[in-house]
């Protein structure tokens, strides 16, 4: 049960890559929380742990719900040109994709997590969810791109950490998934001001600053 | 408590900025508050120094002799910040450059940003220690674009998103601190008391990668090369008095926050790897930030290209990690702290007074504005490690330091970017402050509040140069204490 949740963590991420629209980024980023919700809920219900149960609902109310509504409501808003603007097209993207899947494996491997378990294969998915944001993030015009890749490698991180330590201590979750979506929030408040001090939000022409 | 005056004072300050319309009153408030902070963090200081380390909360907030230092230079510039606000806030008002409304909304946001910065030396646990230092990004971006122009919008845009990436990584760092802690099989923690008295049982190979992970995160945000990109554009385009709170002690946090892993590092017996990743990063800092000084013609960059300058010394310091090297550092901390915040203060006041930021249509400071002209060019001699000021003490001992451990190659490239700089900013400044007054400019008055905080900076760059004459043993001590936790 938990390998078909990894898997489809993993088939969301790569969704991601071939959106070339910004709502199909964040709806790609929307199932992928929710898969991350899934797999935590699992492992709430297998370890019996409240804590667990209620950093899951936390992730269904800020991931699933909350941060992409308000990402939506900012495209709306600006109400600009929704293609993403790819500087790497989305065929060889996917067809980089699997490479960044596949270091991630080797390295999951050779830093030993787990053994050939499901952990390792857990770990091997969170590095590459993490790989590919950062690659979303360099490889996209919008500055949409850069906040939705930023979220995606949190996704990764929050991933990485639930499957080789069991997660943060509570109350330091609490605090990171409150930071999470303030950092959203405030991000999505500068595209704001790009918009209207640009009227574009293409991050490749942002270049007043030299030197 | 003396650390909950600390914590919330500025809270205080920061819903008071909500009611109090009148942004002259407030300003006075709000310096007076940072006053009274500045006397409490010297109480912590103190109080740390004579017994060990300081626990409240139930275990949250721990303070030790590391902690003390970064809230007692915080606390400073902070007082300093505020005090410079006052007439600069006044001016931007007088000039319709901001509104009423918005210089609320500045005060608001400085001590909130204050607030964060405080929080980062204090808290236990290291999640909480990445929230902290991630909220100071958050709030500080508001900051840097507070003027919503074209170029302080982007740079805060470019500040923003490459500090969330870079602190991701040290997010990823983190968690893999607290793996190697939960597989030596003890009970799931991520605070720093409880990590550091095992770190000698942690798994070495999982702390290597985990503090690779840690110092390029938290090394972009303290401004190390090559992650430094966001540095100059951030720091050129805040107000004036943030940008000496950016460069002075923000940097500062995130070097903190490299310390307390390098720590835990050290004490599981790594100390050679912690040395090497130090020193090439402060190296390649010092490189790249001559470099870019030689070229530059904006002066607020100018001066963001040095904090990158000194941050690779402060990482060689520490990354040589004799008690000398130490101490040293510490006290570069300390000494780059207030020297960069006057000269940032000395930069706002010959930006406002010339509308613009290029060196070359700069002209004849010292007879337009001459008291900030006199002790800004003092300030620059300090800042290039100059010999009665402090900061010539501190680049010094951590030269010493080099030499005395055998490191000849260290040493001299320090020296000969040291010597590249300093003439750069000789040459720079003579060209700015010397000459005629360019077409239409007149003598200016300087307000009283900003005076102020030049003096009150000037005498602590004069003054720790004379008292670490007499004083280096304590540092000493305090510094071999400080590795210990």
């Amino acid at each position: 049960m938990q390998g078909i949740i990894l898997f489809l963590l993993l088939a969301s991420t790569y969704l991601m890559i071939i959106a070339k629209r910004v709502p199909a980024l964040i709806r790609g980023f929307r199932y992928q929380s929710f898969f991350l919700f899934l797999a935590t809920f699992i492992a709430a219900f297998k370890e019996n742990q409240v804590e667990l149960y209620v950093v899951s609902v936390m992730i269904i109310l800020v991931k699933v719900i909350l941060i992409p509504y308000f990402l939506d409501l900012t495209v709306k808003k600006i109400n600009v040109d929704e293609n993403l603007g790819l500087f790497v097209n989305s065929q060889l993207s996917l067809a980089l994709a699997p490479v960044f899947t596949y270091y991630s494996w080797v390295l999951s491997v050779n830093l030993g997590f787990g053994q050939g378990t499901l952990q390792s294969a857990a770990v091997a998915v969170a590095f590459s969810v993490i790989s590919i944001g950062a690659f979303l993030m360099v490889s996209r015009m919008k500055a949409f791109t850069q906040v939705v890749g930023i979220l995606i490698m949190e996704n990764g991180i929050f991933l990485f950490a639930s499957s080789v330590s069991g997660g943060m201590p509570f109350f330091a979750e609490i605090a990171i998934f409150f930071d999470v979506f303030i950092s959203a929030v405030i991000m999505g408040i500068f595209v704001f001001r790009i918009n209207k001090l640009f009227t574009h939000i293409d991050v490749n022409k942002l270049s007043r600053l030299k030197g | 408590m003396v650390m909950f005056i600390i914590l919330g004072i500025p809270l205080l300050l920061a819903a008071g900025a909500f009611f109090i319309k009148r942004e002259r009153l407030f300003g006075m408030i709000n310096c007076f508050g940072y006053f009274l902070v500045l006397c409490a963090s010297i109480f912590i200081f103190k109080e740390a120094v004579s017994t060990g380390n300081i626990k409240a909360l139930a275990n949250f907030i721990y303070l030790d002799i590391l902690s003390a230092v970064f809230i007692l230079v915080i606390s400073v510039v902070a007082f300093a910040a505020a005090l410079y606000s006052i007439a600069y806030i006044s001016k931007d008002i007088k000039e319709n450059i901001i509104s009423r409304r918005k210089a609320g909304f500045y005060y608001l946001l400085f001590n909130l940003f204050c607030f964060s910065m405080f929080c980062v030396p204090a808290v236990n646990n290291l999640g909480m220690l990445w929230v902290a230092i991630e909220m100071t990004t958050l709030i500080s971006a508001f900051l840097v674009g507070f003027y919503n122009s074209k170029e302080s919008v982007e740079a805060a845009w470019k500040y923003i998103i490459i500090c969330s990436v870079g602190i991701a990584f040290a997010l990823l760092g983190t968690i893999l601190f607290s793996y190697a802690f939960s597989i030596s099989g003890l009970s799931k923690s991520l605070n720093w008391s409880d990590m550091m008295p095992v770190a000698h049982v942690l798994d070495k190979n999982i702390l290597k990668i985990a503090f690779i992970f840690v110092l390029v995160g938290y090394g972009t945000k303290a401004g190390l090369a090559p992650m430094h990109t966001w540095l100059p554009d951030a720091h050129s385009q805040a107000i004036a008095p943030i940008s000496a709170l950016l460069s002075g002690v923000l940097l500062k946090t995130a070097v903190y926050a490299i310390l307390r892993f390098g720590i835990i590092l050290i004490k599981s017996g790594e100390m050679a790897y912690f040395t090497h990743l130090m020193i090439l990063f402060g190296v390649i800092s010092l490189a790249i930030s001559s470099g870019f000084i030689l070229i530059q013609k904006d002066l607020k960059r100018l001066l963001a290209y040095s904090s990158i300058e000194h941050i690779g010394i402060i990482a060689i310091g520490f990354g040589l990690g004799s008690p000398l090297a130490i101490g040293g550092a510490i006290l570069h901390i300390f000494n780059h702290a207030v020297t960069k915040s006057l000269m940032f203060f000395g930069a706002g006041n010959i930006v406002s007074a010339y509308k613009k930021h290029n060196m070359n249509s700069i002209r004849g400071v010292i007879k337009a504005l001459p008291f900030t002209g006199i002790l800004m060019l003092l300030g620059m001699f300090a800042l290039t490690g100059f010999p009665p000021f402090s900061i010539f003490i501190s680049e010094i001992m951590i030269i010493t330091a080099a030499f005395a451990k055998g490191s000849y190659i260290i040493a001299f490239l320090m020296l000969f970017f040291l010597s590249v700089i300093f003439g750069a900013f000789i040459f720079y400044f003579g060209k700015m402050f010397f000459g005629n007054l360019p077409k239409g400019m007149e003598k200016s008055g300087e307000p009283l509040s900003g005076k102020f905080a030049f003096l009150f900076l000037f005498i602590l760059i004069c003054g720790l140069g004379a008292v670490m004459v007499f004083k280096y043993k304590d540092l000493l001590w305090i510094a071999q204490r400080l590795l210990q936790g």
